[in-house]
């Protein structure tokens, strides 16, 4: 009981420590938008018959897209494509991928989050695809 | 017992002492991998700087204007805001000391959206200033100096036409009666995030010169912003990734790389770090040297090339390849037809493109677009408002470029080559400067009244008008310098060693390849015919007469 409770209070630690981290964290919104153009854009326009442009979506409808993590109509994980598994996969043929290979996954996720939140169709500076 | 019952308590203590640092260090540890998941993430993302400026107290209140932010930016950059008084991109003056020309965006006349005198408001929405709002602005007022339009690193900051070099501080609807809001932008968020210059502060003006994206420049729109190799080698965002600072390197706020007296041919080598000169044109040499092209035989041969060929030339094949049009043409004389409602209209092509405007008149856009090319040394002469235009003299050049074959200083350039008709005054043999940007009664953008327009317009220049209105041919060329593509796109020896290549209409050198003669060539081909035979025959006659 008293070893649970002690994983308890590790784990709610280290959230905590998470979310504090995760507040602290400054997203590269210009990172993001290479990212977002590079792989996601050139992914989409070749081989999902068109692109998204961040504008097509305000900012509460991406919130919405990214929190609930789902890509391909919910076949798979949409972080999945912004992982350092993922960039390894592509990076000989995406220089994006493998410029950025090593960003961790979370602060790679959250700055092409700023990217599209910053060019959502309410957003500070709506942004086409190209 | 007592010592037992000692020695337990010593020991439960003990084990407590332990459990309990063991929990606590197990829950700190936790807590510290947590945040040093993401704290990595911080750290790994922290910038080159050595300030962060959201800890400075002086940005940590609300700003009502941008002026207020500049105050609490020069409590620190106390020398900032002078030194910008000195630059280009603060005067918008220039006096050319070879042709003793007044230049500079508030003297020039362009094909493009004319000039700035009476449409003030709307123009210096590109100005590094606030409040130009008439020829009464206060050129000496450090807090005018707008330090967020090139320091901004959130993408947030932009100043809209008609404000005055403002940005919008209550969310504005533009244009108005559109139902399209521009947002306040957040001038504490932007000055706690001021960081170094990049493509977008710089692209953020100069990607849209003329009035819209690519329109002015066509080696220079939005597209540089985050360009890949095959548009720019330099600017790759997932290579070298230049800024515009890397080439126009900057000291004291002054920008190198003149419109109005550019480099056209440097031959010096390329500038080492560290030498006691330490200016860097933004020039090619000044990184390439003079011998660019590393290796012998093809290489050597391009090297030889150099003296003759601006790097430009072959390294840019085409203009606007960044999915951007630019503008070829402007036809002002075509403006105010409206639609069928009796509203201005629009036209636009098969792309979406407008084509037409009632405000602007027709456009021809262009996208790949193979430059002109020139003989260029330097030189720009400006046809300025007081300077004779006939229309009976053909096409007026808004500026000339000097240059020939024989005057040693000339490369061959590629250039941009933008054709206009724009209102001139057929009595007083004059460029115009009409009033088209406004709300007003002569505004032409609302009124659409060339008269009146002109009228306003050359009142606030300063210059006579006699009334009339008519409208003439002109021509502007932009030497191309950016969109720099990968060597295995350049331009191939064929495309100009050939009769029609790319420079059919380049003239005082020979080309071998354009300039081929047949009757040469012919003679030629008998010498080196006639030299094979003779051999041959010699050959021949000497194995016959030996086995004889």
């Amino acid at each position: 009981m008293k070893s649970r409770h002690l994983l308890h209070m590790i784990l709610t630690a280290g959230l905590l420590g998470l979310s504090l981290g995760a507040a602290a964290y400054d997203a590269d919104w210009k990172r993001g938008r290479i990212y977002y153009r590079s792989v996601c854009t050139a992914c989409h326009a070749a081989q999902a018959g068109g692109s998204i442009a961040p504008s097509t979506m305000t900012m509460a409808q991406w919130e919405s897209y990214l929190k609930a993590d789902k890509h391909a109509a919910g076949k798979d994980s949409l972080k999945k494509y912004v992982g350092k598994e993922y960039r390894a996969s592509i990076r000989t043929q995406n220089k994006a991928a493998d410029k950025f290979a090593d960003v961790p996954d979370a602060e790679l996720f959250e700055d092409v989050k700023a990217f599209v939140i910053k060019g959502a169709k309410d957003g500070d500076a709506p942004a086409s695809c190209s | 017992m007592k010592t037992n019952r000692s020695n337990r308590r010593a020991l439960s203590w003990r084990a407590l002492s332990w459990r309990a640092l063991s929990w606590r260090a197990a829950l700190l540890a936790a807590a510290v991998a947590g945040a040093a998941f993401q704290g990595g993430v911080v750290l790994a993302a922290t910038k080159a700087s050595t300030a962060d400026h959201a800890k400075f107290k002086e940005l940590q209140q609300g700003f009502a204007s941008g002026p207020e932010v500049t105050r609490a930016c020069l409590i620190c950059h106390t020398e900032a805001a002078k030194q910008v008084h000195k630059t280009k991109h603060w005067t918008w003056e220039f006096l050319n000391p070879e042709n003793g020309q007044k230049l500079g965006k508030k003297n020039v006349i362009n094909n493009f959206c004319i000039s700035i005198p009476s449409n003030y408001p709307f123009c210096t929405s590109c100005h590094v200033g606030y409040g130009w709002k008439d020829a009464n602005f206060d050129f000496t007022a450090e807090e005018n100096v707008d330090c967020l339009v090139c320091h901004d690193t959130t993408g947030s900051y932009r100043k809209l036409p008609g404000l005055a070099g403002h940005p919008p501080y209550q969310d504005t609807e533009i244009p108005p009666g559109s139902g399209k809001f521009a947002k306040a932008v957040d001038l504490t968020k932007v000055a706690q995030k001021v960081g170094k210059t990049s493509r977008d502060t710089c692209g953020a003006c100069h990607f849209f010169g003329g009035g819209g994206d690519g329109v002015k420049h066509g080696d220079m729109d939005s597209s540089l912003a985050a360009p890949d190799k095959a548009l720019d080698v330099h600017m790759d965002a997932t290579g070298l990734d230049f800024t515009c600072g890397t080439c126009h390197r900057t000291a004291s706020h002054d920008v190198p790389g003149s419109r109005y007296t550019p480099v056209a041919r440097d031959t010096e080598g390329a500038h080492i770090p560290g030498r006691q000169d330490d200016s860097l044109p933004a020039t090619c040499p000044a990184c390439h040297g003079q011998v660019p092209h590393k290796g012998g035989g093809h290489a050597a041969k391009l090297n030889d090339h150099v003296d003759v060929v601006a790097c430009q030339t072959c390294h840019i094949p085409q203009i606007a390849r960044g999915g951007v049009a630019t503008k070829m043409s402007w036809d002002w004389s075509t403006a105010g037809q409206m639609g069928p409602d009796g509203k201005p209209m629009l036209k636009k092509d098969e792309a979406g493109r407008v084509i037409y405007d009632s405000k602007k008149g027709d456009f021809v856009l262009g996208e790949n677009v193979v430059p002109e090319y020139r003989w260029f040394n330097g030189e720009v002469t400006y046809t300025l408002l007081g300077d004779r235009v006939d229309q009976g003299e053909g096409v007026t050049r808004i500026n000339r470029l000097g240059g020939s074959a024989s005057d040693g200083r000339s490369l061959i350039w590629p250039m941009k080559v933008f054709v206009g008709v724009q209102p001139y005054d057929p009595v007083n043999h004059t460029l115009v400067t009409p009033h088209t940007a406004g709300n007003d009664d002569t505004a032409y953008w609302k009124n659409f009244g060339w008269e009146k327009a002109i009228k306003t317009g050359m009142q606030v220049s300063g210059a006579p008008f006699s009334g009339q209105v008519d409208f003439v041919r002109t021509e502007m060329s932009w030497p191309i310098t950016h969109m720099v593509a990968p060597k295995e796109d350049a331009v191939r020896c064929g495309e100009c060693h050939m009769k029609g290549g790319r420079l059919e209409k380049v003239g005082g050198v020979y080309i071998p390849g354009r300039d081929a003669n047949p009757l040469i060539d012919l003679v030629g081909w008998l010498m080196a015919g006639g030299a094979l035979l003779g051999a041959l025959v010699h050959g021949g006659l000497r194995i016959v007469r030996r086995n004889g």
